[in-house]
């Protein structure tokens, strides 16, 4: 596979993602706005009952949650358009695979996405008073291990999406399909509440499965919630997990490509 | 036909066009479910490990959380026009068809659209409000469910207004603009819980500015006997009335803003 044509693809979305400063300054102020409600909420429940789990795990986890928001969610519309209107059949006579094809863009989107939010959020965290802003990591050893556990984070969330695509491709509506495994994703991924407060039998499940893989694996990491000594088997599942969506990814958009319906005239 | 009965006719034709696509409209509706139900999961997960919060039971959290549910659900249900659609409507130039006819532009606004989705996400609220009901043993009186039918009513009002902010906004720039989504949508994320958990500054903007203690949480607080004000007990049926005042206030900015309208343009 000549991955010259992916990799250009993948620079300019990139390129294209950066363009609307303006719309992340908005969303860097809602999300800011949605993080403090939270962090309020999350120490009044402290307050009234403390837990095993130190307090400023928990506001991190909502801190890192809201930064990262936008590589959770975000979808390639473009692509959702083109199943809709019938224009994917354009993308058919592509000399490139498809499905890398949109795994380059939507990978670019996710990261460039989440970047341009999170640093911003992420530097105004960090300067907030002890108890509401995010905690420096746990130690250097962790701040590396949850990077390199948020990359492969990426690309596990990134093979997600183009199953969610791939299914759309079948079912032609991306409002109900889409909505569904998305909102599915952000109560697993612990944006809507942080995992670490799920109950304890539940969190071992959880974390085999592949929505723990995106976000909550690198963040546990960041936090010390998981010693940097397991990071070895925090990457290996996330690996794992990632092989097995791009494989069931993969075969998804084959099959697409043989039964695809193409809407329009 | 006066418009409260051209309302409910549009309302049912709405209702009619987006039941059209059953398996589309199947998986729209379960998709909401699993909003609200997984929101509902938080509150759930969040009293089985904290039991209570400052001064309030799981019980309390439940009616809280169902307040806040059904309110807003029902306003996106019956309103869906002012919430959702009416950005759509200004960017394709719709809103000069509007202004030509001999009926309220709101009232058209209105009347364009119905989102019957939202009838999951108000029997979650509903469930709540039982379950709620139920833990925090509410000994119910005719006093009470009149508070609370006010409070619903009054909520939907302030709701409208906050979208109505939105409204305004868009007719100006024309592109919708998010940022004012973030005081409706934070509204109600925070509000699910009592206001005063919260520190002052956004028990101040909850309460003075975006009015929803005074709607839906002092009635609320009325109907599980816990007072969320030392005030005397007749504020909790004054008080609601600040969200119709919300609406009012910015419905009369939107007419004013009408006048300012300069279209879309091809």
């Amino acid at each position: 596979m000549k991955t010259g044509a992916y990799r250009a693809v993948f620079g300019m979305r990139a390129k294209m993602e950066l363009q609307y400063r303006g719309a992340v300054l908005g969303g860097v102020v809602c999300q800011v706005f949605f993080g403090l409600i939270l962090v309020s909420l999350y120490r009044a429940l402290y307050r009234s009952r403390p837990q095993a789990l130190p307090q400023e795990t928990v506001v991190s986890y909502v801190w890192l949650q809201q930064a990262f928001f936008r590589m959770l969610l975000s979808s390639d519309n473009d692509l959702a358009d083109k199943i809709r209107t019938g224009d994917i059949a354009y993308d058919l006579c592509r000399p490139v695979d498809m499905y890398w094809f949109y795994y380059a863009r939507i990978m670019a989107q996710k990261l460039v996405g989440s970047l341009l939010r999170g640093v911003p959020m992420l530097a105004f965290a960090l300067l907030l008073p002890k108890g509401w802003g995010l905690m420096p990591p746990a130690s250097p050893a962790a701040l590396l291990c949850a990077a390199a556990s948020l990359a492969m984070g990426l690309m596990c969330v990134s093979a997600m999406e183009n199953i969610t695509m791939g299914i759309t491709m079948r079912t032609l509506d991306p409002r109900g399909i889409q909505a569904l495994l998305n909102l599915l994703m952000t109560l697993m991924a612990g944006n809507v509440l942080p995992l670490t407060l799920f109950p304890d039998a539940w969190q071992r499940v959880l974390f085999l499965l592949p929505w723990t893989q995106m976000l909550d694996a690198p963040i546990r990491l960041y936090t010390g919630v998981r010693e940097t000594a397991a990071a070895a088997g925090v990457l290996g599942v996330q690996i794992l997990w990632t092989a097995v969506l791009m494989l069931l990814g993969t075969e998804l958009w084959k099959r697409n490509r043989k039964k695809l319906v193409l809407q329009g005239g | 036909m006066g418009p409260l009965r051209l309302y409910l006719k549009s309302t049912a034709m709405n209702m009619r066009i987006r039941m059209q696509y059953p398996l589309s409209f199947f998986m729209q509706t379960l998709a909401q479910l699993v909003m609200e139900g997984g929101e509902m999961l938080a509150v759930i997960l969040i009293v089985d490990r904290f039991d209570t919060l400052d001064r309030w039971t799981g019980g309390d959290l439940y009616f809280f959380f169902g307040m806040m549910s059904v309110t807003f659900y029902l306003t996106e249900f019956l309103g869906r026009g002012v919430t959702g659609t009416f950005p759509s409507i200004v960017r394709s130039g719709q809103l000069d068809t509007l202004l030509l006819r001999p009926r309220g532009v709101l009232t058209q606004v209105l009347c364009s659209d119905a989102d019957p989705r939202r009838i999951v996400c108000i029997a979650v609220g509903t469930a709540a409000l039982c379950m709620g009901s139920a833990a925090s043993h509410v000994r119910w009186t005719f006093l009470k469910a009149l508070a609370m039918g006010e409070a619903i009513l009054a909520g939907m009002m302030l709701i409208l207004g906050l979208f109505l902010i939105e409204a305004v906004f868009c007719i100006f720039s024309v592109k919708s603009v998010e940022l004012v989504n973030a005081l409706t949508y934070g509204g109600r994320s925070a509000c699910q819980y009592p206001v005063d958990i919260f520190p002052r500054p956004l028990k101040t903007l909850f309460t003075a500015a975006v009015p929803f203690a005074l709607t839906l949480q002092m009635p609320a607080a009325f109907i599980l006997d816990k007072p969320l004000f030392p005030w005397p007990e007749w504020t909790v049926f004054v008080c609601p009335l600040s969200g119709a005042a919300v609406f009012f206030v910015m419905a009369g900015v939107f007419h004013r803003a009408l006048k300012r309208y300069r279209s879309t343009g091809s």
